[in-house]
């Protein structure tokens, strides 16, 4: 390195010496490397059903990776279109993201509304899951919350990067496991929407935030 | 040097600042554990500001360091880019250390200087990551998180001309992590292209992801905002951050009636279950 000056060395030495008098490579640094091969959770047999579901969006994920170019971004879309809209309770995500707003709108702008909102859920998984590298979906836990919904905790490995966390909200309607929150790395996409078409509606009105979904949606299928 | 006394003027002006917002964030009493869920006070108080400031960083984004970046990140083969990453991140390692200590995690700020040691002989002066092979992990601390952990509140969201994301209770890494990079012991010219190299890799390595917000995004500031400080909160709790809060959006909702749609939300707590 160039001209050093007056780098506190003191702190280093001392990490030196300490380092020394514990001698070599301590036993908890390998801690995480054996609990990697642990045996799959208790939990995720307890709450096969609700597992199920969230496998079956990776599953479907997987397909559309593999086969990416060979679909193109439409075969995408009308492959994971019926997909999603069985497995994720898009009514009430849609309730929960107007919040407010929602009880303003009649029953015709709600029935638009979610499908306008299903489209962009798909168009978005169509647009981002493009290639495909050797990538994995593991399911890793399940935690029970409240009044019967459940966490389902799983992982998408990939070979030259960080594992990303996938977190799915589920619950259970009509005894049907739905999913109704997707969290990413601790980022909650259902909140985040919340909180962006709260200020869009705020800025833009209704009808602006609609536009603006719908722009989305069709820069998406321009993209690819 | 300019930028190196810059810096020093800026994260001095920084501590002073983060100081007083911190007092003055400690009266209001919010406490890390109130903000599960949807925080009941207004994450954003300085929005207006932050907005201003917002639009400042896209602009000189747009114009410049984004285009930069996107060169730099086509012409550069992968290994180097994880040389240069694995070589800027080594060097703020050490405010890791200080950090994992301070928040009571022995074992981690052990294994934190072992990382460090090993990457900056071992691995050619961080040039390559050879601690993680052998099993000491990469950490995330700071001391922002450090504070959390300690207790101290958020305070208002900030977003920062050129540094962007930010919360007061962050302010204060400003200083440690100066402090303790070696990088800022280094005088002369040699230093303005090492800053540049790491500004430019740096937001080349946040391209991916300000690609996906830049798709995804109706509102990029509220955008940013929010996945900044879930992240943050993410970081705190070292990837498990508490489970309850996180439904509770859909507490005010009739779940059960999710087929017939508006069901009104008092009347209906008999079905849905308040």
């Amino acid at each position: 390195m160039a001209t050093t000056r007056n780098f506190p060395a003191g702190i280093f030495l001392a990490l030196c010496i300490v380092c020394a008098a514990l001698g070599g490579r301590p036993a908890f640094a390998a801690d995480a490397a054996a609990q990697a091969g642990a045996a799959a959770d208790p939990s995720l047999q307890a709450h096969a059903d609700a597992v199920a579901v969230v496998e079956k969006l990776h599953a479907a994920l997987l397909d559309v990776m593999k086969n990416a170019d060979k679909l193109g971004y439409q075969g995408r879309y009308d492959k994971l279109k019926p997909v999603i809209s069985s497995l994720f309770d898009t009514p009430l995500i849609c309730k929960v993201i107007l919040s407010r707003y929602w009880d303003s709108l009649n029953s015709q702008q709600q029935s638009d509304f979610i499908a306008l909102f299903n489209k962009l859920s798909t168009a978005t998984y169509a647009s981002r899951f493009d290639s495909y590298s050797g990538q994995k979906f593991q399911s890793l836990s399940v935690e029970e919350l409240h009044k019967g919904r459940l966490l389902v905790k799983t992982e998408l490995t990939r070979p030259d990067d960080k594992p990303v966390k996938l977190d799915y909200l589920v619950h259970q309607d009509n005894s049907k496991w739905l999913i109704i929150s997707v969290i990413a790395d601790g980022v909650n996409d259902l909140s985040l929407k919340r909180a962006e078409y709260a200020v869009v509606i705020r800025d833009k009105g209704y009808d602006g935030l609609l536009n603006d979904i719908k722009s989305k949606i069709s820069n998406m299928e321009k993209g690819k | 040097m300019l930028t190196t006394r810059l810096r020093a003027r800026l994260s001095s002006l920084l501590i002073i600042l983060s100081v007083a917002l911190l007092s003055g964030c400690a009266t209001t009493g919010q406490s890390k554990s109130d903000q599960a869920g949807i925080a009941p006070t207004n994450p954003d108080p300085l929005e207006p500001m932050n907005r201003k400031f917002f639009s400042f960083n896209e602009t000189l984004d747009d114009y410049l360091m984004k285009p930069v970046a996107e060169g730099y990140a086509d012409v550069m083969p992968h290994v180097i880019r994880t040389g240069v990453t694995n070589f800027f991140n080594n060097l703020a390692y050490l405010n890791v250390v200080l950090n994992s200590f301070l928040q009571g995690k022995i074992e981690d700020g052990f294994t934190d200087s072992f990382r460090f040691i090993f990457n900056s002989t071992i691995g050619v002066g961080g040039l390559v990551d050879v601690a993680t092979p052998m099993g000491f992990k990469k950490h995330n601390e700071d001391t922002g998180q450090t504070l959390a952990v300690w207790g101290v509140g958020q305070g208002p969201y900030l977003y920062l001309p050129i540094f962007g994301p930010d919360t007061a209770r962050n302010l204060p890494n400003f200083a440690t992590s100066y402090y303790l990079n070696p990088l800022s012991y280094v005088t002369g010219i040699v230093l303005l292209p090492v800053v540049a190299l790491n500004v430019i890799n740096t937001r080349a390595n946040l391209l991916e992801a300000t690609n996906i917000r830049d798709e995804a995004a109706v509102d990029k500031y509220t955008f940013t905002r929010e996945a900044w400080l879930q992240q943050r909160k993410y970081l705190i709790y070292d990837g498990n951050p508490p489970m309850q809060g996180l439904d509770d959006m859909f507490n005010d909702t009739s779940e059960g009636g999710t087929a017939s749609p508006p069901a009104k939300t008092p009347a209906a707590s008999g079905a849905g279950g308040k």
